[in-house]
């Protein structure tokens, strides 16, 4: 579903964010549907470039990223259509209630909710019911997390981008996302987690990727290895 | 969708406050059109009124001489002023709505003004077109200068490009609210307009209206164009707080400048002293060689003899006459240098739009320049028209009393120039639709980047 080839992205000299090393080098990896595959990684080691390249914000410098086998340099569009994308920081619009903001951006998509599907869809992102009619002015970093979850779910796109999602949502609402993902998976949605947390990536990843500098140095799969072996791993490679 | 954006974009209290501001603007300027008109038709009434008692008086007072009468007989002109008028006021304030002539020399009086509060003139009018041609440009600069940089840097960019279906139908759809707003506010102040200052609903007003769209449009393009060239929110509102200084303010000045040395007019005062000069010098010169001319220019008056008196009114109007004959050269000048500085600043005026909508809305008005020049023109043509009926009657000696001074009524003049509203409307349609193109193309680059 989601697929890099050879992708490599260059910041032009002088550019903000740009060095000696590609931002991103050599990329190959292939998330099938169900998947849930985890970049684990420090900051600056290409996790939201990739991210960003499978979006089309940026383009590539060489190689391709492809969505549904088509690539997304070639067509922005359809692609951009088959993903829903959840940032670090979801920003909203503050003069809209959370419910008025979860109906704008599903319209954006094309699709159009009813009020009780909306409160449905934002309950199952985590937010109380309370809160649905407020302006979203008023909520905190996790709760507007949790309208952009809801955004995302919203979509049904068939892969999901995400890129740090659970910073900002307490213990309890991240356990309640993990489970949300494991359901997702379970769909058949592809989904690229960008994260810091190795506990909650061996949790709910499939496979577990770690990169170093721009590249993908080492691929894992969870299923045969404990949170603490995958900590180690994760020391000596980075 | 649509109906959130509205609702997102107009629960902004700063939106809500300059909506607020721009609508009592429009108000105030309604009443202080209001207010002009008023005036308008109190003086035209008082006019009407005096000239008949006055009429009255004189021939009571002078009644044994017709040329003595006519002396002190002042005849009324009126410039009509129609209720649009009210909207874009112009150079109405300046200039006399009535002119009131006797039948002595005209370049005398043909620039005699009304007596003008100068702190008013100094300060314009706050009428509805200064509403239009310098607020609301603020209003849709404050509206659309952070329409899309605001989302870029608010973070709101991102989510929205990765659900937006069609990206260039959202942008579309972010200005459409905002002219929407913008227009709602021009179509609620205009609609106002036709009961308070009793506005008929005909072309004029349909031009009135479309002229006051064109120049939204425009500035609406303008924003447009500066949102598309991708820079920060601070940077657009500089960009186009200049645009507004530069389109308002520095460049207006510097074409009436221009206009000035271009068309330079000295021969207002040449025309006085030329006419001054014509007449008082007649007074040491012998009658016959005067009176010759005057019957040149008027053969048909030939047959009334000339007086053997040392002063008799023959001699009196026809140095009046030489007055403007002679001065007719300056006069001329004058007339034409006035036509074509009107010809000048409309020339310019396709290329600036505040210029071309100002100019534009007062040729709705009859306010503007030219119409004060066919005023002028028509004065002398009613004051040719006055002259050719009394002249007989005072060279004949004809008894006032035989004269019906109550058919001698104010006249109107009435505007009648033809209007042009391709001229009117184009202009600003294609700079419009030229910077929503350009802005497009603009925009298509960096769409889809953060």
């Amino acid at each position: 579903m989601l697929q890099a080839l050879n992708l490599t992205k260059r910041y032009p000299a002088g550019a903000a964010g740009a060095a000696d090393r590609p931002a991103l080098n050599n990329l190959n990896l292939t998330i099938a549907p169900g998947e849930i595959f985890c970049l684990l990684g420090q900051n600056g080691a290409g996790k939201t470039t990739t991210i960003n390249l499978f979006l089309g914000f940026l383009q590539p410098t060489a190689g391709q990223a492809l969505v549904g086998g088509l690539s997304v340099a070639e067509h922005p569009l359809e692609t951009r259509r088959l993903l829903a994308y959840l940032p670090e920081t979801v920003m909203l619009y503050p003069n809209l209630t959370g419910l008025e903001n979860l109906d704008f951006f599903a319209s954006l998509a094309g699709f159009r909710y009813s009020a009780a599907e909306r409160r449905d869809l934002l309950l199952r992102a985590g937010l109380p019911a309370e809160a649905h009619a407020r302006r979203v002015g008023t909520y905190s970093k996790g709760m507007r997390q949790k309208v952009g979850i809801a955004i995302a779910l919203a979509k049904q796109a068939r892969a999901l981008l995400l890129d740090e999602p659970t910073s900002g949502l307490d213990p309890k609402a991240s356990n309640e996302f993990s489970e949300l993902l494991l359901a997702l998976g379970q769909a058949g949605t592809a989904i690229l987690m960008a994260t810091h947390d190795i506990f909650r990536a061996k949790e709910v990843g499939t496979r577990i990727g770690i990169m170093r500098e721009g590249q993908l140095v080492e691929t894992l799969p969870t299923h045969s290895l404990t949170a603490s072996e995958l900590e180690t791993i994760y020391l000596q490679t980075v | 969708m649509l109906i959130l954006l509205f609702q997102s974009f107009l629960r902004a209290t700063g939106v809500r406050l300059g909506l607020g501001f721009l609508l009592a603007a429009g108000l105030i300027s309604l009443l202080v059109g209001r207010q002009f008109l008023d005036r308008q038709q109190r003086h035209r009434h008082e006019v009407g009124a005096a000239q008949q008692a006055e009429l009255r008086q004189l021939a009571q007072f002078h009644a044994k001489e017709m040329g003595l009468m006519l002396y002190y007989a002042q005849f009324g002109l009126v410039n009509e002023t129609p209720p649009l008028a009210g909207l874009s006021i112009g150079q109405r304030d300046v200039n006399p709505a009535v002119q009131r002539v006797t039948i002595r020399g005209l370049e005398a009086q043909k620039y005699d003004a009304d007596l003008h509060n100068p702190t008013n003139l100094l300060l314009g009018n706050l009428d509805f077109s200064f509403v239009l041609v310098y607020l609301f440009p603020l209003l849709i600069i404050a509206f659309t200068y952070s329409a899309v940089s605001e989302e870029r840097e608010n973070g709101t960019w991102r989510l929205v490009a990765v659900q937006s279906r069609y990206l260039p139908g959202f942008l579309t759809q972010l200005f459409a609210v905002r002219l929407a707003v913008v227009l709602a506010v021009l179509a609620a102040l205009l609609l106002l307009a036709v009961p308070v200052l009793g506005l008929p609903l005909d072309a004029s007003l349909g031009l009135f209206a479309g002229t006051a769209v064109g120049y939204v449009l425009v500035w609406f393009g303008i924003c447009f164009w500066v949102a598309s060239l991708g820079k920060a929110s601070g940077t657009n509102a500089m960009l186009l707080v200049t645009a507004w200084l530069g389109l308002l303010l520095v460049v207006p000045a510097a074409v009436n400048q221009y206009l000035l040395v271009r068309y330079p007019l000295p021969e207002a005062l040449a025309t006085t002293v030329r006419q001054r000069k014509g007449y008082h010098e007649k007074w040491d010169l012998p009658q016959a060689p005067t009176v010759a001319r005057f019957f040149a220019h008027y053969p048909q008056f030939r047959h009334f003899p000339l007086p053997a008196t040392s002063f008799n009114w023959l001699w009196y109007y026809a140095m009046q006459q030489m007055g403007d004959d002679e001065s007719a050269p300056q006069a001329g000048e004058l007339r034409r240098k006035l036509y074509q500085r009107e010809a000048a600043s409309r020339q310019l005026a396709l290329l600036l739009p505040s210029l071309h909508a100002q100019l534009g809305l007062n040729d709705l008005a009859r306010s503007g320049l030219g119409n004060q020049v066919r005023f002028l023109d028509e004065t002398s043509r009613f004051h040719e028209q006055l002259r050719l009926y009394f002249y007989p009657r005072i060279f004949g000696e004809q008894p006032v009393a035989a004269e019906p001074w109550d058919r001698h009524r104010v006249q109107v003049f009435t505007d009648r120039a033809p209007l042009r509203p391709a001229g009117l409307l184009l202009p600003p349609l294609l700079l419009a639709l030229l910077l929503a193109g350009l802005g497009w193309r603009n925009f298509r680059r960096h769409l889809y980047q953060l």
